[in-house]
């Protein structure tokens, strides 16, 4: 029967391939994002890439994003389509290092959209020294507060970690807890770990740690922590955090028990879905620690890339320039409510938080692409589960710094 | 054999069973009515921690047209009906042919032919999955609808065979010996006369299996990754995002999803029950 089954099976798929390659110019293209906001702005630039180029033959695929992590290994290394999504920084490294991904510098150079305006991310987009992929979308992160609650209390949005440190001592003796967070799914943990190893080392340690040329009992990395100890106690956070997720932890947020969270920009829809206004929510820079460092931002990044193995490069190549052209930046992140990596993009100024977001993330001196995407998946792990369990209780440190030292000798 | 019927008890054991059934019944649908519950709540409410109190305000209407306004809902309960109609249909065909064959046949290995099929069903089907996975990428069939019913039949067979075998084997011999005897074709005699004997276990069959299909998570998650050709267990997880959980979607969808076999159930409910008592009785 299997037998049977086997050549019903290879007939079929036999008959697919004769019937696609009957027809002269195609191009594949493989999204991960099922989510209907995303799904609608992928679909809607597809069909217009389709009406510029009605001779183009254009296959779009689409799937579960989880599952894209998993299948995307295999996908490059046997049946490639023409563009794929993945993540930049550390993480394209297992598929750029390999060569399963394309180099695509020429585009970079000869495209002038390309060349003149996504400079702030370029270096992201960047291993040894060539671009590997085009982005298409980002946000940022950052501390989003109370500002009725800062008001109330004559506070200003601070600039240095002094200047925090005095707004929480305020907060604290108004009977409101400074930060809100919940670590129950870890990742949370990571976006404060991240901002305060940029602020306090800046993005080279920083990348060099989540490469693992660093160990996690540096020196530096160890006053990144002093600083993070000295957080925890004059800024302390929500104490049931370990029981939440980050969804939860609006709630004290919202009702006016806590005033400050270091989130992405993806969490202000669920803010004033929790009742909360315009007037009474606003975003600021984390503050700087280490005086001069060159401020670098947390912004995860979404992008194409086309695998070594594509059939059709030049459609693949032409379809990467039509997404980073201003007007499609523009209109894809309209849809998903998130930031253009091209600078020369229209964004809509009504929103305040994509304003200030665009000013913040277009003058970083680096972008990092998030702990659990910049460093590889097993140390990610440990690493987010080392920072509950130091949240938790700060007197653990040397124990946890010692064992991500460990998985950190495995990992890498 | 029976239990003694309730009414003919004590008037306390009666009054006890009228009390808890009410009891146990909501304990019953509690997982249920939490879910329908929060379907019909905004999302506020959910964002301000009232899960599981009186919804501010109701948002019935909203919230469910909003499930078929956002996601491809009707789409993924046709994929749902082309996945579980041809399982349906190859799997009960399957199972009557070789049930026929181990319960009339008497052959030296109808026995433990008929245990293999029985133990089939005791291998919980999660730890074949890397084999099937993998076996599926060797007959490029991953990720494609044929594929997926293809094995969804192959794991359903094992089951209806077992059911359909006992059905067959509790009929009167007597009838396809004198069918023989007469000089009826075989194939004659299943067509015409244990096909025709066997239809109510073959309505059961039909129904037990299209709701296992139509439930089934799983294989769906597992072998399918493209959104052209998802089922609706799989597509309501789209209504959630990387960060943000709309679980009052999630939950409408969830319960549109679950009409569908529940209406099935109505519709052939004789059936369904009669199909679980199978051969319970001995005539």
């Amino acid at each position: 029967m299997i037998n049977k089954f086997t050549r019903m099976a290879m007939a079929a798929t036999i008959g697919g391939m004769l019937s696609t390659a009957a027809l002269a110019s195609d191009l594949v293209i493989t999204f991960d994002d099922l989510n209907p906001d995303k799904k609608a702005a992928y679909d809607a630039a597809v069909e217009a890439f389709k009406a510029a180029n009605p001779d183009i033959n254009v296959t779009a695929n689409n799937g579960d994003r989880e599952a894209h992590k998993d299948t995307i290994r295999n996908a490059l290394q046997n049946d490639a389509p023409d563009v794929i999504t993945w993540y930049p920084g550390n993480r394209m490294a297992p598929f750029v290092d390999p060569g399963l991904f394309m180099d695509i510098s020429d585009l970079w150079a000869s495209d002038p959209n390309l060349s003149a305006n996504f400079n702030a991310i370029k270096p992201t987009m960047s291993r040894n020294g060539k671009q590997w992929g085009v982005p298409y979308s980002y946000y940022q992160w950052g501390v989003y507060y109370r500002k009725d609650i800062y008001d109330k209390l004559s506070l200003s949005e601070p600039k240095t970690w002094d200047e925090l440190l005095g707004n929480c001592d305020a907060l604290k003796e108004a009977g409101v807890t400074p930060f809100t967070i919940g670590t129950k799914y870890l990742w949370t943990a990571a976006g404060v770990f991240d901002y305060l190893n940029l602020r306090t080392n800046g993005y080279d340690v920083h990348n060099d740690l989540t490469a693992g040329k660093i160990k996690y009992t540096d020196p530096r990395i160890r006053a990144t922590f002093a600083k993070w100890e000295e957080m925890l106690d004059r800024c302390s956070f929500v104490k049931t955090h370990a029981t939440m997720s980050w969804q939860e932890a609006i709630s004290p947020f919202a009702n006016g028990d806590a005033a400050m969270y270091v989130m992405g920009n993806f969490s202000v829809g669920q803010y004033k879905d929790a009742g909360l206004t315009d007037e009474q929510i606003d975003f600021f820079q984390f503050p700087e620690i280490t005086p001069g460092l060159a401020r670098a931002e947390e912004a995860p990044a979404d992008a194409f890339f086309i695998p070594a193995k594509a059939k059709n490069v030049e459609n693949a190549k032409k379809f990467l320039a039509f997404v980073a052209t201003p007007e499609v930046q523009a209109e894809w992140n309209k849809t998903i409510g998130q930031l253009p990596p091209n600078s020369a993009a229209a964004i809509n100024t009504d929103d305040k938080f994509i304003v200030e977001g665009m000013e913040t993330l277009s003058t970083a001196a680096g972008l990092a692409q998030f702990y659990d995407r910049d460093a590889p998946a097993a140390m990610a792990k440990a690493g987010m589960e080392g920072f509950q369990k130091f949240m938790l209780d700060p007197s653990t440190l040397d124990e946890v710094l010692e064992s991500l030292d460990k998985v950190q000798a495995e990992v890498y | 054999m029976f239990p003694k019927p309730v009414e003919n008890r004590s008037v306390l054991v009666r009054l006890l069973y009228k009390l808890s059934l009410p009891v146990a019944l909501f304990v019953w649908l509690l997982p249920l009515l939490a879910i329908f519950m929060t379907s019909i709540r905004p999302a506020s409410d959910i964002a301000t921690g009232n899960v599981f109190g009186i919804p501010s305000t109701f948002q019935m209407l909203q919230n469910y047209a909003e499930v078929f306004a956002k996601t491809d809902a009707l789409k993924y309960l046709t994929n749902t009906m082309l996945i579980a109609l041809p399982t349906m249909v190859v799997s009960v065909a399957l199972a009557c042919l070789t049930g026929y064959a181990l319960a009339i046949y008497k052959f030296k290995w109808a026995l433990p032919l008929f245990f293999l099929f029985v133990a089939g069903n005791f291998v919980p089907f999660q730890i074949l999955m890397l084999p099937v996975v993998d076996m599926s990428n060797r007959l490029e069939i991953f990720n494609t609808v044929p594929g997926l019913v293809m094995f969804h039949a192959a794991f359903q067979t094992g089951f209806c065979t077992l059911f359909m075998r006992n059905f067959m084997k509790a009929l009167p011999f007597e009838l396809i010996e004198s069918a023989r005897l007469e000089g009826v074709d075989e194939f004659k005699i299943f067509w015409h006369l244990v096909l025709p004997l066997v239809k109510p276990a073959i309505a059961a069959l039909c129904v037990l299996i299209f709701t296992f299909i139509w439930n089934d998570f799983f294989w769906a998650t597992v072998l399918l990754s493209d959104d052209k050709s998802l089922p609706i267990t799989v597509g309501v997880r789209t209504l959630n995002g990387e960060f943000v959980q709309q679980w009052h979607l999630v939950s409408a969808a969830s319960l549109l999803a679950a009409v569908p076999p529940v209406l099935m159930f109505f519709i052939m409910q004789k059936h369904f029950i009669a199909g679980l008592t199978l051969g319970a009785t001995k005539g």
